[in-house]
């Protein structure tokens, strides 16, 4: 197979770049249905209060108003359901506030009317009387046997030695090794607490959904998510509606994260639809998704690590209290606290802790950010302690190298590409390390790769472009069929036209994708040469498909390259012999191999503001194999972004009286911007795993997870204290600075 | 109380029925269908619906469309010219230099801005120029690539 220019391994523009570029992608917000109502959401101004009474005739009454929406109005049996399958989380909760509110925030009641603001006026109109209960803020509040129990009696906890938790939605206790043995061969033993607050996932498109009912009552949906089967299957068991009377169309998606697999928008939308007979727009505001979106859980976790004068951990031992509001599913996270190294014996517990704030979703790396964070914190402590260099303390501790996993290397490249011996610091400058770590899941996939008359070939399949991976698999399908990969059509179907397919979450949409597409188009390819082959035998010889290669679009005879047929006239001739060319791949979860993601940042820090600037940042990962090139190094370069604003000012804060959400708008959530960022250096290091495609790995994950550490480690480095609970703020650091007390630690 | 008002856009003069309230994203959203103009917070906080008003890079959710009268307004529809994309659309694709592309209409406009007035800026001069344009796709680094290199481009 001869190199395509626009193949594997090649610097490509995105395949929807044009349309982004020019506002011609559309978006769900863009979609405009005849007829179409739009709807609002009436909230709880409560973080934690009974509710006495719900008054909705004023807003019934209200002209222009096609439906209202409260509990009394729904089935008994609906319940909402959302199920991740690329996070393997399930969450079933209430539609609507029935006798409690229990986050400010939580969806009370719904209307559909023509304008928006008609709709908001009638959701003002909406009396609702509530008794207001005192609301848990902090997970070790929560926690207190005097606590208030913001579910039910199924949350009080008893734990071994007797000790009563109340608020408990989940534990997970596992021990690996011997831990006894492990602690008496530590000559030192560090015992850390960190605390790491809500973080939101910040997509710039907030939720959005416009959901229309045909009269036999079969639904469509046109949303914003990684999973638009996943949102089908949401509908439907939320709903109790046959998964074949719901369509979901996944519009082009503004950012997820992870926080797009549904449960905030979709499933109120269609009863907004049902309710009303008309298509109806849900659209969040800023403020919507902050009061009411799936974020990162926040956690405090103590860590205790054991180690010998030389540096090598002899055991590992973690307490972890995952803050997830009224939801669950968080705890299994916790396991990521090994890191990558070689541990002989760990043990972890991790609880699930109910406060008044919502349910967490997926963030980048579910549960990294803030595990890792802690536990490379503390080892950046532990190289101090014992006068180790960081990055050598790391290298002591990790596994060597070996096929398909490339630990000490992709560290090794990070190093190297700042001269991590030879590195210099100005006063008041520090650097530091960090590595996190993720290995790809995978999903099922299929994909139909065809080739059109013209020549050129058309790509379907089911997969939500979130991460540019229309653009890997149109650079796959270049790469087989030997095209330019502008020639390859990239179509996604709908849930009612389209294989089954993952979603697009957890890192898996390329691995998972690119494995059925490549082999999509190896089927293609072979129909073509087959039927090349029978084309350029007669009886003085046999072709054999052997005999071909491909060349400039063309399939030629190897011996004789002036017999040859364009790809056009072979996919025209398919026409009368056979039919058209036509491949189909299917993949079934493989395992992949993990990776890490190492991070060195430079920071100066202000003794006078508390001010930490990033000064430079190099970040190297193992990619596996580069499909795309352009999007690895994005998705590393915004991956990592996004760990540096949650280690530098990003935090979901909340009222410790009331429970209310005090930064609900990007004004005092801020996020990085332009002038936030360092200079980036990316390093994409290939060591390729046996069932990614071309050895690819998944990679959109790891990015997050090692930046706050590796801040935490910097500002160590540059003044010499040790900050243990993000963000970094000018007056957290000042204050450390100071000797002060930093300052109240959220969870 | 609705009204028809005119406003110049992308050289055309567009008719549009507005309540006095309405906001600018608005009358280009829902009344002109020029969906290109993004709403990311509606508050002036992201520069998603970021457009041009008298060349000058404005947040539509913060104008309302009265006000726009009487200017020349610039969406992301009105960049490309006969079909050949501005430099600026061209860098950032050949950059890698959006994602999601939420940001990239009003990332855009708010670089055009810039380079009318300053041809050739500094990487810092992007960045602070940028500033009030949120991106949480990219990092930023390949829309300030983007950036320069359109800047080149037009200087040739």
């Amino acid at each position: 197979m001869a190199a395509v220019a626009s193949g594997v391994g090649q610097r490509v523009p995105r395949t929807d770049s044009a349309d982004k570029v020019t506002g011609r992608a559309l978006y769900s917000a863009d979609v405009f249905r005849p007829g179409m109502l739009h709807g609002a959401v009436l909230r709880s101004p409560h973080a934690h209060a009974r509710i006495i009474s719900v008054d909705a005739s004023r807003a019934v009454a209200l002209p222009g108003v096609h439906a209202v929406v409260t509990r009394d109005s729904l089935a008994a049996d609906v319940a909402l359901i959302v199920e991740e399958e690329a996070h393997a989380a399930r969450r079933v909760l209430d539609l609507l506030a029935a006798e409690k509110v229990r986050y400010e925030g939580e969806k009370i009641a719904l209307v559909a009317a023509e304008t928006r603001e008609l709709a908001e006026q009638a959701v003002a109109l909406i009396e609702v009387v509530y008794e207001p209960l005192p609301a848990l803020i902090d997970v070790a509040a929560a926690m207190l046997p005097g606590a208030p129990l913001i579910h039910d009696e199924q949350t009080v906890a008893t734990l071994d030695d007797g000790q009563v938790l109340h608020n408990i939605a989940g534990q997970m206790h596992r021990t690996n090794g011997d831990l006894a043995a492990g602690w008496a061969a530590a000559d030192r033993v560090f015992e850390d607490t960190y605390t790491i607050p809500r973080a939101h996932q910040t997509y710039l498109e907030p939720q959005v959904a416009v959901a229309e009912v045909d009269p036999q009552g079969r639904v469509t949906v046109w949303t914003s998510t990684q999973g638009h089967f996943a949102i089908q299957s949401n509908i439907s068991k939320s709903l109790r509606l046959p998964l074949g009377d719901i369509n979901v169309i996944g519009m082009t998606i503004g950012g997820g994260f992870g926080g797009k697999f549904g449960g905030v928008v979709d499933t109120y939308a269609v009863l907004l639809a049902q309710a009303s007979g008309r298509p109806v727009k849900l659209v969040y505001s800023r403020h919507d998704e902050f009061l009411d979106g799936r974020p990162a859980p926040g956690l405090r976790i103590t860590i205790k690590t054991g180690v010998t004068h030389d540096g090598r951990i002899t055991a590992r031992e973690c307490w972890a209290y995952w803050d997830v509001g009224v939801g669950s599913g968080a705890s299994w996270a916790t396991g990521r606290i090994k890191g990558v190294y070689d541990i002989p014996a760990i043990a972890l517990h991790a609880f699930e802790v109910h406060t008044n704030k919502p349910a967490p979703g997926a963030y980048r790396a579910p549960g990294a950010p803030q595990v890792t964070f802690a536990s490379e914190a503390q080892l950046d402590s532990i190289a101090a302690a014992l006068g180790i260099d960081p990055v050598e303390l790391r290298l002591r501790n990790l596994p060597d190298d070996k096929p398909q996993v490339a630990f000490r290397r992709t560290l090794l490249a990070a190093a190297e590409q700042v001269d991590w011996a030879h590195r210099t610091a100005g006063p008041d400058e520090g650097w530091g390390v960090a590595i996190g770590e993720w290995t790809n899941g995978a999903g099922p996939a299929a994909a139909v790769v065809s080739l059109a008359p013209d020549g050129g070939a058309q790509l379907f399949y089911g997969l939500m472009d979130l991460t540019g991976t229309d653009t890997a698999c149109a650079q796959i399908v270049a790469e087989v069929l030997d095209l330019p990969y502008e020639r390859v059509r990239v179509t996604r179907g709908d849930t009612d036209s389209a294989p089954y397919g993952t979603g697009s979450g957890g890192s898996v949409a390329l691995f998972s994708f690119g494995n059925a597409v490549r082999d999509a188009a190896q089927a293609a390819r072979e129909q073509l040469l087959e039927l090349a082959a029978a084309h350029f035998s007669d009886q003085a010889q046999a072709v054999t498909v052997a005999d071909l290669e491909t060349v400039d679009q063309q399939v030629r005879l190897r011996a004789n390259p002036d017999k040859a047929a364009s790809f056009a006239e072979l996919a025209t001739l398919a026409l009368r012999q056979g039919g058209p060319v036509v491949g189909e791949g299917r993949f079934s979860p493989k395992p992949s191999a993990p990776t890490i993601s190492a991070q060195i940042a430079k920071v100066h820090v202000d003794r006078g503001t508390g001010q930490v600037t990033l000064l430079e940042f190099a970040h190297a990962l193992d990619v596996g194999r580069a499909i795309s090139p352009v999007s690895c190094e994005g998705q590393m370069e915004g991956g990592a972004v996004q760990g540096l604003g949650w280690g530098l000012m990003e935090e979901m804060l909340y009222d410790p009286q009331t429970g209310r959400n005090l930064n609900p708008d990007l004004l005092d959530y801020r996020v990085p911007t332009s002038l936030d960022v360092p200079p980036q250096q990316t390093v994409l290091v290939e060591e390729p795993t046996t069932h990614g495609p071309f050895g690819a790995k998944g990679i959109g994950e790891p990015p997050i997870a090692p930046g706050i550490a590796a801040l935490s480690n910097a500002i160590a480095a540059a003044v010499g204290v040790r900050l243990e609970h993000p963000p970094f703020t000018p007056e957290r650091v000042w204050r450390a600075l100071q000797g002060l007390d930093p300052g109240p630690a959220r969870t | 109380m609705k009204q028809v008002i005119t406003l110049q856009i992308n050289g055309q003069p567009r008719e549009v029925t507005v309540e006095p309230r309405t906001r600018l994203l608005d009358a280009l959203r829902d009344g002109l269908q020029l969906t290109g103009t993004k709403e990311g917070c509606g508050n002036g906080e992201c520069g998603a619906c970021t457009v041009l008003v008298d060349g000058r890079a404005v947040n539509s959710c913060l104008m309302l469309a009265v006000e726009a009268v009487g200017s020349a307004i610039t969406t992301i529809e009105g960049l490309a010219q006969q079909g050949q994309l501005h430099p600026l659309q061209e860098a950032f694709r050949q950059h890698g230099a959006l994602q999601c592309g939420i940001c990239t209409p009003g990332m855009i406009l708010a670089a055009k801005a810039l380079l009318d007035e300053q041809p050739r800026p500094t990487r810092d001069e992007i960045r602070f120029h940028l500033a009030g344009n949120l991106c949480r796709c990219t990092g930023y680094q390949k829309i300030i690539d983007a950036v320069e290199a359109a800047a080149a481009a037009l200087a040739d």
